[in-house]
């Protein structure tokens, strides 16, 4: 099966990441994958295609923007591909009821823009995954663990870069100020003297974003980079796709966060795993029992909550027991959540 | 028949009055004709419809990049209604390998963002069968249909006989005439012959009157076309001055006719990509309705093709001074090959005949007779 993916393409971005993923294992399997659209300079090994007759199933992979190409490609590629070979992706739970969580992060802000949003996806066609672990309330739409772990792309601790960092948080401030300023911020206060270095690595923890409204959502940029560097917190530029987990090596201990709709809805994310590539002590601020089905029983042991200071402090003062929790949970990643096994669930998403 | 036109439409400019006619036409003849989409507030007799239960044939007619509906509305199109009942009506040769004429062209991706390449694959994409208002379209799968038509009942004026429609033109005074010529249409692609067609007027505008141009760009160049360096919409306000040449923006499609009739002659001009493709166009048509005489400034095979061979009594010789005088001494002549050319024009370029074209062309796909 050969399949085309219509999606957002960002070099710093998970989704762009995990199907360059699924490309390089699909082969193994006798199948393709590639993305729609002319190579790009900035990420050469991406693949990109436009040969829209040499794939015989299209993905339209939506995150929180309904993404278009124009109408010209698109009737092409709706004749190429009949409803029955189209799938639709839906990473950031934008195909589900309208959601607000507490006056805070939702996936549109009215019933309206829903309708519109689910009224473009039905056009497309019948078959909606999210990205979720499989499971029976999934309803009629399915369930696509989509982002997986990938062993080959592991960090071994003889080539990773020293540890510059203490502690690194990676990803984007996009939804995730609520938490990281009402749980982390707080305990990194209260520890500051006892810790290294810290940075927030992504975009629009320093400043929003330059594009202004058009952007998303005000609120989802919040921040506040004067306390971030009272608290002598960095915060570097984002790095590419294939410079996440290198980066994320830096430091001995790496936090996972994940904006509340996303956590609330247990999305599944590419950084879930790509933090555990990296050579690095993987804290995650997930539910425990969402952290359990994911990454097996070991890693309620790297939940951070509760004390979170204390936490801190107990993985950067006893690293080799962390580790073998680590190594514990990488496999059952293995196990579970390789791109082979993904490409054919991908695969078997679409039947026959 | 239920019949969807894929477009889009705007009061102002491109082939609405066409679309309104084949709406208008279709219904009279027992069809249900209407375009994609929501009603639109400026034109609330056009019919709308978002329905696509029972289409029979979609029609794109493609002009610009925007009549192809955008999501979700392009997805339900597709999927809805079969291939086989989807026809493109290219009206600007977009089907077609690059063409650069003068300063005209098909495609020109600093402008709309679109290549060659991405017209010819979205219209393969709608369908197998491909049409352009030529009568003999460049390429060999591509069909001719002229999609334009002509309405009897759009004409102005109706006179019985030659010598009767002389007489009232003849005695019409400035207050109904206050135009020697006028042309209606932008300034796109058309300055060259617009030019030449003042200049040669110029030596007969002070028996005739002063010449009008309405439309859009006349008055100045347009900035997008200084900022992307477009030639061909050039215009020269001096040069319009000193021939005393009023100047008007654009006007809504259903003014057309009574403005145009506001003239002694009207010339019917094609840009220079449509001459060199043999595009017909709304005007090729339309002008006919006023209550004027047009001047052909087409090939005289075009004419002859299309209006009848009547009609090349309008269409200037060597000198177009010499033929508009000779119109004003003796329009009777002028007179009988317009009205000659409006029966030929019912007779053989109605929205009846259109319909029956169209449905032709896909029952005749349906048996394979497409060419490859």
């Amino acid at each position: 099966m050969n399949v085309l993916f219509i999606m957002k393409t960002r070099g710093d971005a998970g989704s762009t990441h995990a199907v360059a993923n699924y490309a390089r294992v699909a082969g193994r399997h006798g199948h393709a994958v590639a993305i729609y659209g002319e190579p790009i300079r900035y990420v050469p090994d991406l693949p990109m295609s436009t040969e829209i007759e040499s794939f015989d199933r299209v993905v339209y992979l939506f995150e929180s923007e309904l993404y278009q190409i124009k109408p010209m490609h698109q009737a092409v590629m709706l004749a190429r591909f009949p409803r029955d070979a189209r799938l639709i992706v839906d990473t950031d739970g934008m195909y589900r009821p309208l959601i607000h969580l507490d006056g805070y992060d939702f996936n549109h802000r009215s019933e309206a823009e829903r309708a519109a949003w689910v009224d473009h996806v039905d056009s497309l066609g019948d078959h909606v995954v999210h990205t979720v672990l499989p499971s029976a309330r999934d309803g009629r739409v399915g369930a696509l663990p989509f982002f997986g772990y990938d062993p080959q792309s592991r960090m071994p601790a003889s080539s990773a870069p020293l540890k510059t960092y203490d502690i690194l948080h990676l990803g984007h401030n996009w939804w995730r100020w609520r938490q990281v300023s009402s749980e982390l911020l707080p305990a990194i206060g209260q520890i500051r003297d006892q810790v290294g270095r810290i940075a927030f690595v992504g975009l629009w923890w320093d400043r929003p974003p330059t594009e202004g409204p058009a952007a998303g959502p005000e609120e989802a940029f919040q921040s506040d980079p004067g306390l971030m560097r009272r608290l002598r917190i960095e915060m570097p530029q984002a790095v590419m796709y294939h410079d996440v987990i290198k980066t994320m090596s830096s430091a001995r201990i790496n936090i996972l966060t994940q904006r509340p709709l996303l956590r609330h809805l247990r999305h599944l994310t590419l950084k879930y795993f790509e933090i555990f590539c990296a050579d690095t002590i993987p804290l995650l601020m997930l539910d425990r029992d969402h952290a359990e089905a994911v990454y097996g029983p070991a890693a309620r042991e790297l939940v951070l909550s509760g004390n979170v200071a204390a936490k801190l402090l107990d993985a950067l003062r006893r690293p080799d027991d962390y580790r073998q929790v680590v190594d514990d949970v990488r496999r059952h990643l293995v196990a579970h959540h390789s791109y082979d096994r993904l490409v054919e669930h991908l695969v078997a998403t679409f039947g026959t | 028949m239920k019949i969807l036109l894929v477009t889009s439409v705007h009061p102002w400019s491109r082939s609405v009055s066409t679309i309104q006619k084949w709406t208008r036409a279709g219904r009279a003849l027992g069809h249900d004709v209407a375009v994609y989409g929501d009603p639109i507030p400026d034109l609330p007799s056009l019919p709308r419809t978002t329905d696509l239960d029972g289409v029979d044939i979609a029609v794109l007619v493609l002009q610009v990049a925007a009549d192809l509906p955008g999501m979700p509305r392009l997805a339900r199109l597709l999927d809805r209604i079969p291939r086989e009942r989807r026809v493109v009506a290219d009206l600007w040769g977009r089907f077609n390998d690059t063409v650069r004429v003068e300063h005209d062209f098909n495609h020109l991706e600093k402008l709309d963002e679109h290549q060659g390449w991405e017209w010819v694959d979205a219209m393969q994409a709608f369908s197998e069968i491909i049409t352009q208002p030529a009568l003999s379209p460049l390429r060999p799968n591509v069909r001719s249909f002229l999609f334009h038509g002509y309405e009897r009942g759009s004409v102005a004026r109706h006179y019985e006989h030659a010598g009767e429609a002389a007489a009232a033109w003849r005695a019409a005074g400035a207050s109904e005439k206050p135009y020697g010529a006028m042309y209606i249409g932008s300034n796109w692609q058309r300055w060259d012959q617009v030019r030449r067609f003042l200049l040669d007027y110029e030596p007969v505008r002070a028996r005739i009157g002063r010449a009008c141009l309405m439309g859009w760009h006349w008055d100045s160049r347009p900035e997008f076309a200084v900022r992307l360096g477009l030639k061909g919409i050039d215009t020269d306000a001096a040069l319009l001055a000193e021939l005393d040449v009023q100047v008007h923006q654009g006007v809504r499609f259903d003014e057309v006719t009574r403005l145009l009739g506001k003239a002694r002659f009207v010339p019917v001009f094609h840009r220079p990509l449509f001459r060199h493709l043999g595009l017909v166009t709304v005007r090729t048509f339309e002008t006919f309705y006023a209550d004027a005489l047009p001047v052909l400034l087409l090939p005289r095979d075009l004419v002859a093709a299309i209006y009848g061979e009547a009609a090349l009594e309008l269409v200037p010789g060597d000198s177009l001074a010499e033929h508009l005088t000779l119109a004003m001494e003796r329009p009777e002549d002028h007179w009988d090959a317009v009205l000659k050319t409006r029966r030929h024009l019912a007779r053989h370029h109605s929205f009846a005949q259109r319909l029956c074209e169209l449905e032709a062309l896909v029952r005749g796909a349906g048996r394979g007779g497409m060419a490859s």
